[in-house]
């Protein structure tokens, strides 16, 4: 697990975006460690320098070391980057937390809310580890177009500026341009959000309809995660940045993005088990949904899109008659709208 | 203060706001100039003549000097004005009474409280002025707080309702056998005649709010950082003023605050041998609020814009506080002094031992926050983002360590009535006249009552509130009957009265003012 020079950066988690992340800092030339799970997986990437379960034909840095020590990985970086699924994230959490000190930095990359809590991933951060200095980075980053090395960019948030400047030095000349923002909130929600709109946006791609119906999904889904994000304390502003209008244009259209290809499947007839069975990686648009939707029911806040996939995904409700009921809802001024965001 | 480190502590005042304003030096003309006409308009309403002449003339000195001079000229200007500041604040500080505060003093204080109630008197003759004791009910972490006290620095942060709460607090740390604490008082406290002389003893330095100029701000930020430093236990309410709302303080002012942070990050880089700083919230939970009817005028003239000092309030009138503290006593009323979970200035937990932990109790090395590859620095963005850490956790407990009393309780269950059967009234409107119905009937407010305590219950079994011993049981009919006793002996006009099988509702700001202090918890229609 030894690399030559001293670490400056650890990323948790060996799925399709944590590997992305470790491999850019990498080829970087940041020594980086990549924790997985499995001590199995740690040897093949060191051995072969490849990650089978996510990108069998692509190639990792070989500067890249992988290891499943998460005691000696987090002693060692200063700087450390979540990228494990919302499900897990809150275990995996406590473990690092065991090692942590109030030095070092901890950066979540995964876009959820805890079901059950509510609760966003830094506060989980927050909850389970001594960390104060937190951050969230969030944005259109299709694993495998990072990985190929496409230029791309993302939002850094936190509300401690050295966060967001250690970020970015570690990926400055990379593919990945890094944007800093103070508003955690609205970075963390834009992120967990479009995950939610790239499920109907991809059902409406199964169902046959074209970019114009995709295009109205995406914009009534950004008012929906505003109106959302401001309930919680986010600044509207964020949302029209990379974590917002930029993470739905890539997400809701892509056919390289897992939630818009559940949305598509699910819609052409597929059961949403068979689907998630056969996806080695994880569809965080459905948890999403549901927590979002409860929480917006407590609150009071009116989501019809969010309703609508929560019909759809979780109460087994036909997709083309939820939208059929979207489209039959009043419409009023649209700028008025956005001004309330209502 | 001893007069060895106060002579250190205008010196080292001095250099450090010194050092901290000329760092930019395009920023110390607009500084000087600024502050000058600060002290000038403040200078118009100055009581004092005599002073406000030699100032007027200090202050004309210093103007002429820094017109006429250079970049150095003006450092020495600013170096001047930032002297003068200090030297008054610290001037007021008075060692042979903060000295004899330790000592003598709070056997007065009791025996000054107890003879408040004529009936109280004689009782405390026979029983040695045991009742106060009784009365003043010191609960939480008492001994964690008085065991830090001894291992470092400690930072006491209360809660802010009243300006008997400083006398009260003074009493209460020796009580508990801890020495008087600094103290930045307002110079409005020291000429209120009783709450003025406690306040002489309870190692207060007088603060003149009414010096707005931010440079003065600047020096009493450092004064407290130092006076930490050197190992002085400070007292500061970091809401900032007496809630004029009723409601626990949901913002604090974290400038003083942060001087925690500050003062530990030099004693780690001069390798102190006790460096640690600790932060103690309190609550402070009285029945009745000796300067309720004023705060809730002033809050409700205009919301957020109230007025910041009041000079003319019930704490100004002798009687006033007699008619209080006579009615307290004669009910037998507590008063709830609650020492919350100590933190560090980081805001986690800690230990009597001085230990801090994260949430999950694992051992945290708090030095680590602020190190960077061995060694201790200050960070401006970082540091004041940890000060915010540390005021989300104090609000924490101050929400969490509240005591609700009855009246509390018996003006919620009035209001949220009030609120429910005249919805489309306004505030202004609904207090102004009542709405549509002058009463309730007892029957629905003992209801009412019984499903407020439950909820009440379920909130204090999760450690979120804390209930007044009135609230054991769940008899409505005695908790409505303290609650109207305690109003009733206070207030000069009536505020919740029972007349027959009806409680009419008079008083109504008062009645809000009172059931702020709860979370938010509505009582079903």
């Amino acid at each position: 697990m030894k690399t030559a020079r001293k670490t400056q950066a650890l990323v948790v988690g060996g799925g399709s975006f944590g590997t992305a992340l470790a491999s850019l800092l990498a080829k970087n030339g940041k020594p980086t460690l990549l924790w997985v799970r499995r001590e199995a997986q740690a040897r093949a990437i060191n051995r072969k320098h490849v990650n089978a379960d996510y990108f069998p034909a692509l190639k990792l840095p070989e500067s890249l070391v992988a290891t499943s020590d998460i005691a000696a990985a987090v002693s060692e970086a200063p700087v450390l980057f979540m990228a494990v699924p919302s499900k897990s994230f809150r275990e995996v959490a406590r473990q690092i937390g065991n090692y942590l000190t109030g030095e070092q930095i901890l950066i979540h990359a995964t876009k959820g809310i805890e079901p059950g809590t509510f609760k966003r991933m830094s506060e989980i951060l927050r909850e389970e580890t001594c960390a104060l200095k937190i951050g969230a980075i969030s944005g259109p980053n299709l694993a495998e177009e990072l990985m190929k090395g496409f230029p791309a960019g993302a939002t850094v948030a936190s509300h401690f500026d050295e966060v967001v400047s250690q970020a970015q030095a570690l990926y400055a000349g990379s593919p990945l341009r890094l944007y800093g923002a103070r508003d955690v909130i609205g970075t963390e929600i834009g992120g967990a959000f479009k995950n939610i709109i790239a499920l109907m946006s991809g059902a409406a791609h199964g169902l046959g309809f074209g970019d114009n119906t995709k295009a109205l999904i995406v914009t009534r889904g950004l008012s929906e995660m505003t109106r959302y994000g401001v309930a919680l304390g986010a600044d509207p502003v964020t949302f029209s940045g990379l974590a917002g209008i930029g993470d739905l244009m890539a997400t809701c259209t892509s056919p390289l993005s897992r939630n818009f290809k559940t949305g598509n499947r699910f819609a052409r007839g597929e059961k949403l088990g068979d689907i998630l069975a056969s996806s080695n990686q994880v569809v965080e648009g459905i948890p999403t949904t549901i927590a979002v939707y409860q929480q917006a029911k407590s609150m009071g806040l009116q989501l019809p899109m969010v309703r609508a996939v929560h019909g759809a995904f979780q109460e087994g409700k036909k997709v083309k008659e939820l939208l059929a009921t979207l489209m039959g809802r009043p419409t009023g001024r649209e700028a008025e709208r956005l001004q309330t965001w209502g | 203060m001893k007069p060895a480190d106060q002579k250190r502590a205008v010196v080292e005042v001095v250099a450090r706001v010194l050092h901290d304003k000329t760092k930019d030096p395009n920023r110390l003309e607009p500084l000087i100039f600024d502050t000058l006409y600060e002290e000038r308009r403040r200078l118009e309403t100055e009581k004092d003549r005599k002073k406000a002449k030699s100032e007027a003339r200090l202050y004309r000195r210093l103007q002429a000097s820094a017109l006429r001079g250079g970049t150095e000229q003006q450092r020495e200007v600013l170096g001047e004005l930032i002297r003068h500041f200090a030297e008054e604040v610290l001037g007021h500080f008075s060692e042979p009474i903060y000295r004899l505060a330790t000592q003598v003093v709070p056997v007065g204080l009791n025996l000054l409280l107890n003879t408040l109630s004529p009936l109280h008197l004689l009782k405390a003759v026979r029983t040695g002025f045991s009742k106060l004791d009784d009365q003043i009910l010191i609960e939480g972490e008492t001994e964690c707080f008085r065991d830090l006290a001894k291992r470092g620095t400690v930072i006491l942060v209360p809660t802010h309702c009243s300006n008997l709460d400083s006398p009260l607090i003074g009493y209460v740390l020796h009580r508990i056998g801890l020495p008087p604490f600094l103290y930045g008082a307002g110079l409005n406290l020291f000429h209120n005649k009783i709450i003025g002389f406690f306040m002489d003893h309870l190692g207060a330095y007088k603060v003149d709010r009414k010096k707005t100029a931010p440079l003065y701000r600047d020096v009493l930020k450092a004064y407290a950082g130092y006076s930490m430093e050197l190992g002085y236990h400070n007292l500061f309410f970091p809401g900032g003023t007496r809630s004029r709302s009723g409601e626990v303080e949901t913002k604090l002012k974290l400038g003083l605050l942060g001087m925690g942070l500050n003062a530990y990050i030099r004693n780690l880089q001069c390798e102190k041998e006790s460096p640690d700083i600790f932060v103690v919230p309190c609550t402070l939970n009285y029945q009745l609020v000796l300067e309720a009817e004023t705060l809730i005028e002033d809050y409700l003239k205009e919301v957020g814009r109230s007025r910041y000092i009041i000079e003319d309030d019930e704490s100004t009138q002798v009687k006033r506080i007699l008619e209080f503290l006579t009615g307290l006593f004669s009910l037998d009323s507590r008063i709830h002094v609650v020492f919350s979970q100590p933190l560090d200035v980081f805001g986690n937990p800690v230990d009597a031992a001085g230990n801090s932990y994260d949430r999950r109790g694992r051992l945290i090395d708090r030095k680590k926050y602020v190190a960077q590859a061995g060694r201790y620095h200050f960070d401006e963005q970082r540091d004041s983002q940890y000060t915010q850490e540390l005021g989300d956790s104090v609000l924490q407990f101050y929400r969490r360590d509240t005591v609700i009393g009855s009246v509390q309780v018996v003006a919620r269950v009035i209001w949220s009535w009030l609120k429910q059967t005249n919805p489309a009234f306004d505030l202004y409107r609904l207090l102004r006249t009542g709405g549509s119905q002058s009463s309730l009937a007892l029957t629905e407010a003992y209801r009412r009552l019984q499903e407020l305590i439950r909820s009440l219950k379920v909130l204090q079994a999760k450690k979120k509130i804390r209930l007044d011993s009135s609230l054991d049981s769940d008899d409505p009919v005695a908790l409505l009957a303290d609650a109207l006793a305690h109003l009733k002996s206070y207030h000069r006009h009536p505020v919740i009265e029972r007349k027959g099988d009806r409680i009419f509702h008079y008083d109504r700001q008062l009645i809000l003012y009172y059931q702020n202090r709860l979370p938010e918890i509505e009582v079903a229609a």
